[in-house]
């Protein structure tokens, strides 16, 4: 019996279909179409002003983006009839590039009232919670001191990135968007952050979506998939070699393709 | 002239007067009546540890009234109104030389009836070392609170004040003499009565000392808070910090006005004070006015500032995605905002208390 399209939706992770989003009456994305399937790392490269931040931030609910046309499924569920946090509570997770700070916000309260509203009340309580607590702060070398500090205030650049990376394995995510997670980060701190993204969805029915301009943590995150996104479209897909001719090339050579399809 | 007929001799204060430009004394006066002082009654007190004990020994209530020299000069409308009416209703609060306790003390106002007042004199004795929380509560329409007292040399104390009377009028009126070396958190969180009018002044008069003025303030439905603070650097190496927070909601109004001194000859003086006000509805109305006085050149810094806003979309955005839904999200970052300065007030176990009591109050605000 042939598979019907409903079928296939249904399979895919994330399915994004012909989405076409701006801001402010300026379109950015102009007709994305991209299929993660569970446990599958994919990222999506692209020069400043892309459009990889907006797509991220559409995935998410961002209110100030507008989706004009297109479709936006989690197994198989139309997330663009959700608010952001009724996204949240369906798997979707997004590291942001810049954290927001919350002062007067404890760390330690922030996470066990996110856990708690997604993953359920008993999730956030007891020795069990602090031992996956713990061991999560432990993959990522978060001091316990860390806790009693308020949300990304006065965090260093790294401490921000990392304490994303701690709520992405505290709050296990269906679909995890890391929106330049590794931007700022010294190698090391690329590493730390790579095990936190690689313990939270490899092994797993998760799946991750990184955003990314350089090759550097697609090193230590393998992902099944790269995609190129120039002009709100994406021009180019294929494996892990691809960030390395991108390493190589820049963008400038995927520009003309651009031009032919009438993107850039 | 006695503190009855120095009252009775006044003229209204006109809103010309820095202290009077948004309260107007008629509507803080028990009857409205301002040409008279009405009989008032007297509250209810308990002296207790924080879990409902007994107090510590070292720290009693005294009938009667303590006479400092020092005090900071206050507005003689107030002082002598208040001197007056509660000529009946006189306590000290003595706390002993020496005195310590790892845990804090709570001296519990019921205030019920149309009218209370209380004159609370706190003589804390040098070195000594205290958490305190004077709580107000109870549904009296009127209350009138006079605070005078001196911090001993070298004591330590968190001497938070949290006002929650369930309506009515709140009349506040503080004088601190801040003795030599004293270090002395001097916290306030208000959430209740419909009108409160306070006016809260230190007076850093030996070297050494350091104060942290501290107002976590949240008003609803249509309150009127309005506190002054003034500080007065009157001593060389005297530090002062006051921060206000103030959060408002409903159609209610806040003000924080701030006046920081610095007598000449007080070097190495260092102050600033900062109002930050969170606005939670179109209607709500938030004023800060930050003044300062300095007569003396060789300091280390004095400054001011405030900032107003509505609650930050991108933050509620960022609670959203880890799954706090738009009412808990909002809630969660009143409580942030508020606890910025709650948190400073002392100890973790008295920080507990007060987050405990702010979120029963976030439970219901109609912000």
């Amino acid at each position: 019996m042939a598979m019907g399209h409903g079928e296939s939706d249904i399979e895919a992770l994330l399915e994004i279909r012909n989405l076409h989003a701006g801001i402010d009456d300026t379109q950015i994305l102009k007709g994305i179409d991209l299929s993660i399937a569970p446990g599958e790392i994919h990222a999506i490269m692209g020069r400043n002003g892309s459009g990889k931040t907006t797509a991220a931030n559409i995935i998410m609910g961002h209110p100030d983006f507008e989706v004009e046309e297109g479709e936006l499924l989690l197994s198989g569920e139309n997330l663009l009839e959700l608010e952001p946090w009724e996204r949240a509570r369906e798997g979707v997770f997004l590291s942001f590039q810049y954290p927001q700070a919350v002062p007067g916000l404890q760390v330690g309260n922030f996470l066990r009232k996110s856990v708690a509203s997604i993953r359920g009340e008993e999730a956030a309580k007891g020795a069990d919670f602090r031992r996956e607590l713990n061991e999560a702060m432990d993959t990522l070398k978060i001091p316990r001191n860390f806790l009693s500090r308020y949300v990304n205030d006065g965090f260093s650049g790294g401490e921000k990135k990392r304490f994303e990376i701690l709520q992405l394995l505290l709050l296990k995510p269906k679909l995890a968007i890391l929106d330049e997670t590794d931007s700022g980060l010294d190698i090391d701190g690329i590493k730390t952050v790579a095990a936190g993204i690689n313990a939270a969805v490899r092994g797993t029915d998760s799946g991750a979506l990184i955003i990314t301009h350089y090759s550097r943590i697609l090193e230590h995150v393998q992902p099944d998939k790269i995609h190129v996104l120039i002009g709100g479209q994406i021009v180019a897909t294929g494996g892990p070699e691809l960030a390395t001719q991108l390493e190589e090339r820049g963008y400038e050579w995927l520009d003309s393709k651009a031009e032919v399809e009438g993107i850039a | 002239m006695d503190s009855t007929a120095e009252y009775l001799s006044l003229d209204e204060p006109t809103r010309s007067s820095h202290l009077w430009k948004y309260t107007p004394w008629r509507r803080i006066h028990p009857t409205g009546d301002i040409t008279s002082i009405p009989d008032v009654g007297t509250p209810r007190l308990r002296l207790v540890g924080l879990d409902g004990g007994d107090a510590p020994e070292g720290i009693r209530l005294e009938k009667g009234v303590m006479s400092v020299s020092g005090l900071p000069e206050g507005d003689v409308v107030t002082g002598s109104f208040l001197q007056a009416a509660s000529a009946s209703s006189q306590w000290i609060l003595r706390i002993e030389p020496g005195f310590s306790s790892q845990d804090p003390v709570v001296l519990d106002i019921d205030v019920k009836g149309s009218s209370s007042i209380l004159h609370l004199s706190l003589d804390v004795g040098r070195l000594s070392e205290l958490e305190l929380i004077t709580r107000v509560r109870g549904s009296g329409k009127w209350f009138g609170l006079l605070r005078t007292g001196e911090i001993g040399a070298g004591a330590v104390l968190n001497d938070v004040v949290v006002c929650l009377q369930d309506e009515g009028t709140l009349l506040r009126v503080d004088s601190i003499a801040i003795g030599r070396d004293a270090q002395v958190r001097a916290g306030t969180v208000s959430s209740g009565s419909e009108r409160t009018k306070a006016d809260l002044r230190y007076r850093m008069g030996e070297p050494g000392g350091n104060l942290r003025v501290l107002g976590s303030i949240l008003s609803v439905d249509s309150m009127h808070i309005d506190h002054h603070v003034e500080i007065y650097h009157d001593a060389p190496e005297t530090f002062s910090r006051l921060t206000w927070n103030s959060a408002c909601g409903g159609d209610s109004r806040t003000v924080g006005t701030g006046m920081l001194r610095v007598a000449d000859g007080s070097r190495g003086a260092d102050a600033a004070q900062i109002f930050h006000n969170l606005l939670l509805s179109a209607d709500a109305e938030a004023d800060s006015i930050p003044e300062l006085e300095v007569l003396e050149h060789e300091v280390v810094g004095c400054g001011h500032g405030t900032a107003n806003g509505p609650i930050d979309e991108d933050q509620v955005f960022y609670l959203e995605s880890r799954g706090f839904d738009p009412s808990e999200a909002r809630s969660a970052l009143i409580a942030a905002f508020l606890n910025s300065t709650l948190s400073e007030m002392g100890s973790d176990s008295l920080h507990d208390w007060l987050v405990e009591l702010l979120n029963s109050e976030l439970r219901t605000p109609d912000a």
